[in-house]
């Protein structure tokens, strides 16, 4: 029962750091149907936001901040300069994530030549283990997941509750019945390239902290269980996204204490996998409509 | 002087083989079907894996330092024939969930994941292909009984992978003029059209996918057995990219150009680096090629995305024109 | 059934009496997530008549092509091919029992050129496999030398045998649509589905290209043809459904449904 417990936990520690990545990465594809797989590179680049920042004596908490900034200015740059340019050449859904995976390889080794292909310790202070029942964790990590809820309630009440929030729903349902409403489309696309790019920096932080180490790779391992957690939940959905990571994280985790954790990556996927095949629908999205860009 | 040179371009015409036979393979997915396999090296790799596994004799026995499925001692051609086959169930199985009537972004997406996921387990698991260290020790085949020096070897290993390479390429391109050739097509121009006049996509998908994956195994059971050696580091997802900028830059559905391509990239622009004097420290400039190939790749399909020798137009055949004439 | 019995115009009167519909289709539902797009939809047409689907924007028309077709998956109601249950069948096998249709958007092959667009729906190509190409390659050759020849012909027809080189994407709007229309013609179907055929056909081709359809539908083929352009029903069709927020709201003669208050309330309110 303890190992149980204690799987379920860290699960939950897990579930964290992809959720955050999850709610940017979902934000950005349910709104502009860019498929971004430059993501992952753009969170190491926050993750090295925050490390450069803690070289210069910020405390690594605040590195949360400023990897989100530089994640949200590297993503609107990204975003409203690069892809444009590309879907004014009349680029569609394909070429698109094309030129993502491109973006994300020249990203990623630029990192990897700056860096030296070393990977740097990001340490952060600990204090004494909690111990909750039969459950161990760090206060680090009770942190991360706090930061994890905190975001949730945080994005969901933009959305919910803001003007701004409630266009982008409207877009990101209807983007040529938005326009026709009056909605300053161009506002909310740059809106949230800023929002999720901020949450892709802050992910990355998120994910150096828990695993005390940044390299140029860190985003790319990442990468696929956000894609995974952002396909699951829905595109556009931050709820879903939350609940998909909650669901990988624990089977994960679960997967790894009882079965050994060479099978926990696969078993986190499993999960997209079974759902591929049993419910396609769910994942796939309605053929019957036309997607289109929204840039 | 003269016999390292001639083990250098022996070298490179077993990888210009080795490469062309992806190229071949990724151009009837993507140019051909409209199949985006960003997950392709996987392909490759689980051929190169049970090539090697097959060679190497029972795990535990000589080889006791490092541990994989399928232990045997098969004699050539065994082992190429189980990588192909190796290919092509792997594919069917990826196939399976993975080549629904998708948005061909979700579907890159997911094949991305495919070779992602692939690499993980592989890495973590060890007793399946011995983790992150891989295979090494693989022996050549009927290196003994030919008995030739270092050199006559690797050029009559070379002659043996453009045999093969010429007829797979002769094959395909048979195929791709063909019947099921033209369905291929209708599937990537228009997909719900192609139904409409009673093309059935799921099945034409699946088997491109596996053809595929057959050519992409024994491609990879030809790489290890020159090589001798196969880990995870040989097939990074960014290996696919190789290829598939090699085809864009060469001709997107059109085979001669995946040979230029194939002799443009992979060959040209990733050997001529190594003799050029060292910039920066050591490593560099593997991280400046991989910047580069990212780079080209997006130039590519921001300027000239169908490459540089088009798709071929097939022109009416003559014996319906002269009627008309 | 609906409520109104389709009134049948004369000709089609004398023709239809004790004959079987080509394409029958009962109380079709088809549902977007929660929005219900076509309500309870009836319809029958035979073989040598063309019925004309009109109606308000989002009336349901193109839906209701679409679950005819097979591109959209209905849960309630049935569809019948002369007699035969085509409803659980997806589009690729209706097509090959008789079923065709174009769409809204021309739907060229646009990397092939107009001989190859054709040839593609040939007869033996829809079995095309690569099973059947490796293990019977002069059979398919044979069929291949065949089906060239029933393309050619089918372009000398339409008198287009000047663009049979040219590439999909190399024609011009009208091109396109006939080309689509050939490619259904291709595979002898008895039933086409016509979605907004003369959208980007130029207006001196317009004429042309109703008078080529006329000749379709009287070759035996029954034709369902969604329409705007309500002088071009009024050209072609032989009957009139308009459907209005997913049902039929009145069917009949051009003239009959032209009068009838409820359509010009559709239309207008």
């Amino acid at each position: 029962m303890g190992t149980l417990l204690s799987a379920i936990a860290f699960g939950l520690i897990l579930a964290s750091v992809i959720a955050i990545a999850g709610m940017g990465f979902t934000l950005q594809f349910g709104l502009t149907n860019v498929l971004n797989l430059s993501f992952g590179a753009v969170m190491t680049v926050g993750g090295f936001a925050a490390y450069l920042a803690r070289d210069h004596g910020v405390s690594a908490w605040y590195g949360l901040a400023i990897g989100g900034a530089v994640g949200a200015v590297v993503t609107l740059a990204i975003g409203r300069g690069l892809f444009r340019l590309y879907a004014r050449r009349g680029a569609q859904l394909l070429e698109m994530i094309m030129v993502t995976l491109g973006l994300g390889l020249v990203i990623n080794y630029a990192i990897q030549a700056i860096s030296r292909n070393n990977i740097y310790q990001f340490n952060v202070l600990q204090s004494a283990p909690l111990h909750l029942g039969a459950v161990t964790i760090t206060p680090t990590q009770a942190i991360l997941i706090g930061i994890a809820v905190v975001v949730f309630v945080g994005l969901e009440a933009v959305l919910r509750l803001t003007k701004i929030g409630t266009a982008l729903r409207a877009m990101a349902a209807e983007p040529s019945l938005a326009r026709s409403c009056g909605i300053r489309t161009g506002r909310v696309v740059i809106i949230t390239w800023l929002l999720s790019g901020f949450l892709c920096g802050m992910a990355g932080v998120v994910y150096i902290i828990n695993s005390q180490s940044v390299g140029y790779a860190t985003g790319e391992l990442f990468l696929p269980l956000v894609i995974a957690a952002a396909l699951l939940g829905g595109a556009g959905s931050p709820a879903g996204a939350v609940a998909a990571a909650i669901v990988m994280g624990v089977v994960t985790e679960v997967v790894s204490a009882y079965g050994g954790p060479q099978f926990s990556t696969a078993a986190g996927f499993g999960i997209l996998v079974l759902v591929l095949i049993c419910r396609p629908r769910a994942v796939l999205g309605d053929r019957g409509r036309e997607t289109r860009l929204t840039l | 002087m003269l016999s390292s040179w001639s083990f250098y371009i022996s070298t490179l015409v077993v990888y210009f083989g080795v490469d062309a036979l992806s190229g071949i393979s990724l151009n009837l997915q993507y140019g051909y079907a409209g199949v985006v396999n960003f997950g392709f090296i996987v392909f490759q790799a689980v051929g190169a894996y049970v090539a090697a596994a097959v060679t190497l004799g029972p795990s535990g026995g000589v080889s006791a330092f490092q541990h994989y499925v399928f232990g045997a001692s098969l004699p050539f051609p065994l082992p190429l024939v189980l990588a192909t086959a190796a290919g092509a169930v792997l594919a069917a199985f990826v196939g399976l969930f993975s080549l629904r009537r998708i948005r061909r972004d979700y579907q890159a997406a997911v094949l991305l994941v495919v070779s992602l996921i692939a690499f993980q387990v592989v890495e973590a698991d060890v007793p399946l292909f011995n983790g992150s260290n891989g295979l090494v020790g693989v022996p050549r085949p009927l290196q003994s009984v030919l008995g030739l020096s270092l050199q006559g070897y690797q050029w009559v290993y070379a002659g043996w992978v453009m045999v093969l390479c010429a007829v797979v390429y002769v094959l395909v391109r048979w195929l791709s003029r063909s019947t099921w050739g033209r369905a291929l097509r209708a599937m990537r121009d228009q997909e719900d059209a192609a139904a409409g006049i009673g093309l059935n996509i799921t099945a034409l998908r699946m088997q491109v996918f596996i053809l595929g994956g057959a050519i992409a195994g024994l491609s990879g059971g030809l790489l290890v057995e020159f090589i001798g050696a196969w880990s995870p580091d040989a097939w990074t997802y960014a290996e696919t990219f190789v290829i598939f900028t090699a085809i864009f830059v060469g001709g997107v559905s059109n085979y001669r150009g995946v040979l230029l391509g194939v002799l443009l990239v992979p060959i040209v622009f990733l050997q001529v680096p190594q003799f050029l004097p060292q910039i920066g420290y050591p490593g560099l400039t593997d991280s400046l090629q991989w910047m580069i190939i990212g780079l080209v790749w997006m130039l590519c399909l921001l300027w000239r995305p169908q490459g540089i020798l088009p798709e071929r137009r097939n022109l009416a055949p003559a014996y319906l024109t002269a009627e008309s004439a | 059934m609906t409520a109104r019995e389709p009134l049948l115009s004369a000709r089609a009167d004398e023709g239809n009496a004790g004959r079987q519909p080509a394409m029958a289709a009962r109380d079709v539902v088809v549902r977007y997530g929660g929005v219900i797009a076509v309500n309870c939809m009836s319809l029958d047409v035979y073989g040598g008549e063309a019925i004309g689907l009109i109606g308000p924007n989002g009336a349901g028309k193109s839906s209701f092509l679409a679950a005819l077709g097979g591109q959209v998956r209905i849960r309630q109601g049935s569809i019948q091919l002369s007699g035969e249950d085509v409803t659980r069948l997806p589009s690729y096998a209706r097509a090959r029992r008789g079923i065709v249709r174009t769409f809204q958007m021309t739907s060229e092959f646009s990397g092939m050129t107009t001989l190859e667009n054709l040839v593609t729906a040939g007869h033996g190509a829809a079995g095309a496999s690569l099973g059947s190409v490796l293990m019977h390659p002069r059979r398919a050759s044979d069929s291949d030398r065949a089906m060239n020849q029933q393309a050619w012909d089918m372009l000398e027809r339409f008198e287009l045998t000047p663009i049979a080189n040219a590439l999909g994407r190399e024609l011009s709007g009208g091109q396109r649509r006939l080309v689509e229309i050939m490619r259904c013609l291709m595979r002898a179907p008895r039933v086409m589905l016509l979605d907004e055929p003369l959208v980007g056909v130029a207006p001196h081709l317009v004429d042309k290209l109703i008078s080529d359809l006329k000749s379709i539908r009287d070759e035996g083929i029954a034709l369902i043809v969604v329409e705007h352009a309500l002088d071009v029903v009024r050209e072609l069709c032989d009957r009139v459904v308009v459907m209005a927020m997913g049902a039929e709201i009145a069917s009949g003669s051009y003239e009959h449904v032209v009068t009838d208050r409820e359509v010009q309330a559709a239309y207008l309110g």
